[in-house]
């Protein structure tokens, strides 16, 4: 078998987050390989739909939730278009899972704050699950979420979920105008939310991600905190194909994106040309 | 290792002996129209033109990467896909009449091919071939082996290295798989008087003059420089079409597709592209990272000359001047290096 046959996975569950994001819950359809699979939080596939191509996701989904994955998408281009006519019971490929993760272990017995805007908190969504299942090995958790509308808020049931647990802070926020007659959340971009809401920095760690201006802006606000660049962690998407560090697509500058990332450091992301 | 020779009609007889036991044999050979080389199959020694001063047209890439290569097929089946595994099995091939810089730039891909994630059919075609060079006899006005390492005689990436002789060509074993052909009883113990010495070694100086060599430490002198501004009027050149990269030994960038075969069932394919091109960095959401030519322009020469050097170890150019060839254009790399070699130079 060659490095670029993926395996066969079942759609079990499919969501609408909004008008145009949606997410698949998918198992393995051969059970030996379901039984091999692994991943860590922050690593990402390749997802197929066969007759249209592939296309690059991070798994939304948790590693401590064993026995299936998730993905959510955006229908932008041919495959997610293809995906999205996709019912439950159809087969997809994946191939997977890539890339180097987040270091959940090395959040151990800190404070982690969550800053995800819009699809962004796809790949941070896998990283909260993950510490919210070992809630007790971490002190604070915060969630600050945003999206530009509340109709582009993305999985909301989760978000009420997290609202109403006590060991959890979730502040969501919409950018101006974006708002409807009943919102409670917060009105105003996201990195001016995180200033107000100003987590502790002390003995903790940052997950930022989001569009490039969501991460762009929510740096100088977390040094201003007092987190340092070596404890703010984000994920870059850069466009990919093969996933394996061959395919010579996703690199910014020295760096690919798909071995080396996608899970990179402020301290690193300073130290990359301005190509991502 | 061990040197033999062989005659021009031993070297027939062995590509007869090499047919005849069902081994393919590539050699350059002139297009129809006689005008330019191409790298070809051949059945008898006749049809391949050694020794031309002209480069094939293509490197000898594709015969380790394709153009378009089927990674797998696939069988949509009610609520079901089957998948069909395209075997990496490859005849025994023996390319006959490489330029060096060709096979110097086969060998500079193993590294990408190999490291970490292995590249089943690129190895696989690589262990089914044995290339024989055959040293340049000559170099044109763009040629630029030697500012890279490589010379009209190396024999980097070359498993037997011919150099031409009076009446054949004396024959050094590279590699063990060249030692294997060299055990063929077409070649002889001995030695024959190398011909055209004084031409050969016209061809190193010449070479020599069209580009200098690379100044040390230029890898990680030319990764500190994304501002250099031999970058910053290249969009109003470069069209962005992408021949260089399809012509060049060490391109191997690629596409990953689904190629429909029919209602029910299909290939996917990976096939060559080029970081030239303005859709290949584009992200779904609209976002470029690289979004001017002058950009896509810098990364061609930022991972030929910065990345793969500072990742691999090795430049990933074999000088053969195919790119400014081709160019629609007329971008010119060795024009460009040359200017940041000599401000590499001055900077230290």
């Amino acid at each position: 078998m060659n490095l670029y046959q993926p395996q066969l996975m079942r759609i079990e569950e499919i969501v609408d987050e909004t008008p145009d994001t949606r997410t698949f819950k998918l198992t393995f359809k051969d059970r030996n390989v379901a039984a091999g699979f692994g991943f860590r939080a922050g690593q990402f596939g390749e997802y197929s739909v066969f007759g249209e191509g592939e296309c690059t996701f991070c798994i939304a989904s948790a590693p401590t939730r064993k026995d299936y994955i998730e993905c959510s998408f955006k229908a932008a281009g041919k495959v997610t278009a293809a995906l999205r006519r996709m019912s439950v019971g159809d087969t997809i490929g994946f191939r997977g899972p890539y890339g180097n993760s987040f270091p959940v272990d090395q959040m151990k017995g800190h404070s982690v704050v969550f800053i995800a805007g819009g699809i962004g908190l796809a790949p941070v969504r896998c990283v909260i699950w993950n510490v919210l299942d070992l809630r007790k090995e971490f002190k604070d958790v915060t969630i600050v979420y945003g999206a530009r509308s509340v109709k582009d808020l993305v999985y909301k049931r989760e978000l009420e979920e997290w609202g109403a647990r006590k060991d959890v802070r979730l502040v969501q926020t919409v950018d101006p105008g974006g708002q409807t007659p009943d919102w409670k959340g917060e009105v105003g971009y996201v990195a001016a939310v995180v200033e107000k809401v100003a987590p502790r920095s002390r003995d903790a760690f940052a997950v930022v991600c989001g569009p490039p201006i969501v991460i762009k802006l929510a740096l100088p606000v977390l040094a201003k905190l007092g987190f340092t660049d070596d404890r703010i962690y984000t994920t870059l998407e850069n466009r990919m194909k093969c996933g394996l560090g061959k395919c010579g697509r996703c690199n910014i500058g020295p760096v690919y994106v798909c071995k080396d990332g996608p899970v990179f450091t402020a301290a690193e992301l300073k130290e990359l040309p301005p190509e991502f | 290792m061990k040197t033999k020779c062989i005659s021009r009609a031993d070297l027939a007889a062995l590509v007869a002996d090499l047919a005849a036991a069902g081994t393919e044999v590539v050699a350059p050979v002139k297009s129809r129209d006689g005008r330019a080389l191409d790298y070809r199959r051949i059945g008898r020694l006749e049809e391949a033109a050694l020794g031309e001063v002209a480069l094939p047209r293509r490197s000898l890439k594709e015969l380790f990467l394709p153009a378009s290569e089927v990674l797998l097929r696939y069988r949509l089946e009610k609520d079901d896909v089957a998948i069909e595994e395209v075997p990496a099995t490859f005849p025994p091939l023996v390319i006959l009449g490489a330029k060096p810089c060709d096979a110097a730039g086969v060998e500079v891909l193993d590294k990408v091919m190999g490291w970490d994630y292995r590249d089943e059919p690129w190895f696989a075609r690589r262990a089914a071939t044995t290339i024989v060079s055959l040293a340049c006899p000559g170099v044109d006005g763009v040629c630029f082996c030697s500012a890279v390492g490589l010379s009209p005689d190396a024999t980097k990436g070359a498993d037997v290295l011919l150099v031409p002789a009076e009446g054949g060509f004396v024959a050094e074993a590279i590699t063990p798989r060249g030692e294997a052909l060299l055990a063929s009883k077409r070649f002889a113990e001995g030695e024959m008087p190398v011909e055209a010495q004084a031409a050969r070694a016209a061809a190193k100086e010449k070479v020599a003059r069209n580009l200098p060599a690379q100044p040390t430490g230029f890898h990680d002198w030319l990764g500190e420089r994304f501002d250099h501004a031999a970058f910053k009027d290249i969009a109003q050149r470069c069209h962005g079409c992408g021949a260089c990269a399809s012509v060049c030994p060490t391109c191997h960038c690629f596409d990953i597709v689904d190629e429909p075969e029919g209602l029910d069932r299909g290939a996917r394919r990976r096939n060559w592209d080029s970081c030239a091109t303005c859709k290949f960095t584009l992200h779904a959401s609209g976002h470029n990272p690289r979004a001017t030519q002058n950009e896509r322009f810098r990364q061609r020469v930022m991972h030929k000359f910065s990345i793969y050097p500072r990742r691999f170890g090795e430049v990933l150019c074999s000088g053969c001047g195919r790119c400014v060839r081709a160019c629609p254009a007329g971008m010119d790399l060795p024009e460009i290096l040359g200017q940041l070699f000599r401000d590499a130079g001055g900077a230290r």
